[in-house]
């Protein structure tokens, strides 16, 4: 299993292939980040006062400038999300006021960024490892795994039964009203599952010739040394520092 | 409908944390029974299937789009405790590979998305198939449509509420105002729901026909079915189902009929002119000053108090046993 994931790497991760491969955070044990990365959204979620918010998202951006992961990927990754953050502020705008609506972007933003940080900066398998070695039950871990791996495959899939579609003169149908639209739709989804579920029985027989046994085994060694320490520290440190200011 | 940090206050992100990991916890628990080594991939295939048609956008009209949520459709494929697997690895996969949803917010998107469209899903689909009680193809179009239209609408619902709840109890810094959240959450949500239907029922009705295999129920263990008998037939089942269904019923529009006047102490002491003094112990929580705070506060405390009736009885009951073994 983990000879199948290692052979396909090119494949994997939508971001972290094209990570700097210069930053110091994309090695840092998975471990490390998301307890470190955890800590310090929370704390960035749960301030009200302006200050504090407008010292978090400085923190974000700083966070974000000197992790050195590809920022491209994350600036177009907070720019799709933005529209539901505008969405919420402008509501939020609307019924309390100018201050609270710019603090809900802020808020937000300065939430986001790390995530997109530790999103874009850790391979998949790295982060499942992580996840595993943290308690989450192998059932998820596996799944986990297993699942990111097949998206990959059936994405690819997924075009080219669109590129077939269209070749057929299918241009998305109008509405809902459209039946011919939506049958193409449910086809395609339903094409796919069943692509999907013949090839579950050849993956585990391919699986378990690899020395698959239920729960995922790391190959890669990683540990939680030093380096980590002061991540987590200094993160932990800082959402200290916010939370004291915000109480 | 995935929610973002920062978006949620702190207070309901937790709760939705605490409820999550409940369910969760009990559906991993439960799997191992039902999950052979042999079904992992195929589940894995399910989950990554289900993600890929929610890339599938299908028009709604006047330009726009929507997207399958597909909880229903991996419930009524593989049940429902496998779909609360299965869409908890989904949505995991979106928050941490993708950036799509909140960390702080996870326990929220994934009782939206991962428990309740997954459950409601399954069971208005079994529902309405036992009152159709019809195999037919149109029956059986009828039952899955109206489930997969239900999950949608009631796991929309269910943001909203959460939007609004968080709006009510944190003054404003937080969540969408009711008057905004419901109406634009449960209209919009309400016309995806039939582009839901249609969908899920085009692609179970196709995979039955394409693939009958795939979708013959494994016989279940008759030591699980024996134990749900019980369970079932039990009067303190029965009774505590009873009363939790009408209080989860009623809260809701009791606090719409609550009077904000004062209690008979207020009254008595507000006639007599005494003061209430510094308390000795202040909570960290209040009624608030509204009806989902009302709502909320309602909803943590019955839920507090169930869980201490319920840890009393456990005790109780172990304490007894004890003594008869004595």
């Amino acid at each position: 299993m983990i000879v199948a994931h290692l052979a396909n790497r090119s494949h994997a991760p939508p971001y972290a292939a094209t990570a700097t491969k210069s930053s110091w955070f994309i090695p840092l044990d998975a471990r490390a980040k998301v307890v470190g990365v955890f800590t310090y959204v929370v704390a960035c979620a749960v301030i009200t006062r302006p200050e504090l918010i407008a010292t978090s998202l400085i923190a974000s951006l700083a966070f974000v400038a000197c992790s050195r992961v590809d920022h491209t990927a994350v600036g177009r990754a907070y720019l799709s999300a933005l529209p539901f953050i505008l969405f919420a502020s402008f509501s939020v705008f609307l019924f309390s006021g100018t201050e609270k609506g710019i603090a809900m972007l802020g808020r937000a933003s300065a939430c986001l960024m790390p995530l997109l940080v530790l999103v874009v900066g850790t391979e998949s398998f790295d982060l499942f490892a992580g996840l595993r070695r943290l308690r989450v039950p192998w059932v998820i871990t596996t799944l986990l795994m297993l699942t990111h791996r097949y998206i990959l495959l059936f994405t690819e899939e997924l075009s080219r039964l669109k590129t077939a579609k269209e070749a057929r003169g299918h241009r998305g149908g109008r509405s809902l009203l459209d039946r011919y639209g939506l049958r193409v739709v449910s086809s395609t989804g339903a094409a796919v599952l069943l692509r999907a579920w013949d090839r579950a029985d050849r993956v585990y027989e391919g699986l378990k010739v690899r020395g698959f046994e239920r729960d995922m085994t790391a190959w890669k060694s990683s540990r939680f040394g030093a380096r980590e320490v002061l991540f987590c520290a200094v993160l932990v440190g800082v959402s200290a520092a916010i939370l004291a200011a915000h109480l | 409908m995935h929610i973002p940090d920062g978006l949620m206050d702190p207070l309901v992100a937790l709760v939705g944390f605490v409820e999550f990991l409940a369910v969760i916890a009990f559906a991993v628990a439960a799997s191992g029974s039902r999950m052979r080594e042999k079904d992992l991939p195929r589940v894995a295939v399910l989950s990554a299937g289900i993600f890929v048609a929610q890339m599938v956008n299908f028009p709604v009209g006047g330009g726009t789009t929507g997207h399958l949520i597909g909880g229903a459709l991996l419930a009524i494929i593989a049940g429902p405790v496998i779909a609360i697997i299965g869409m908890t690895v989904v949505v995991l996969i979106q928050a941490l590979m993708f950036g799509d949803g909140g960390l702080t917010a996870f326990g929220l998107n994934a009782v939206n998305m991962a428990i309740i469209a997954p459950l409601i899903g399954w069971g208005v689909y079994s529902l309405v198939k036992q009152l159709v009680g019809d195999a037919s193809r149109a029956a059986s179009s009828t039952a899955i449509a109206a489930g997969a239209w239900a999950s949608v609408f009631v796991a929309a619902a269910a943001c909203a509420a959460e939007l609004s709840v968080s709006h009510a109890i944190s003054g404003g810094a937080y969540g969408i105002a009711a008057t905004v959240a419901i109406p634009a959450m449960l209209v919009y949500h309400a016309v995806i729901g039939i582009g839901e239907a249609v969908i899920t029922a085009g692609i179970i009705l196709y995979l039955q026909s394409a693939s009958p295999e795939a979708f013959r129920p494994r016989p279940r263990d008759r030591t699980d079915r024996i134990a749900l008998l019980t369970l079932a037939r039990s009067r303190t089942f029965q009774a505590a189902i009873a009363v939790l269904t009408v209080f989860a019923l009623a809260l809701p529009f009791y606090f719409l009929y609550a009077s904000e006047g004062a209690d008979g102490l207020e009254q008595t002491m507000a006639d007599a002119g005494t003061d209430e003094g510094e308390p000795l112990l202040s909570s960290p929580f209040s009624y608030g000053e509204d009806y989902f705070a009302a709502l909320f506060a309602g909803l943590l405390g019955f839920t507090a108090v169930m869980l201490l009736a319920l840890t009393v009885m456990a005790v109780t009951r172990s304490g007894r046993a004890e003594t008869r073994l004595e």
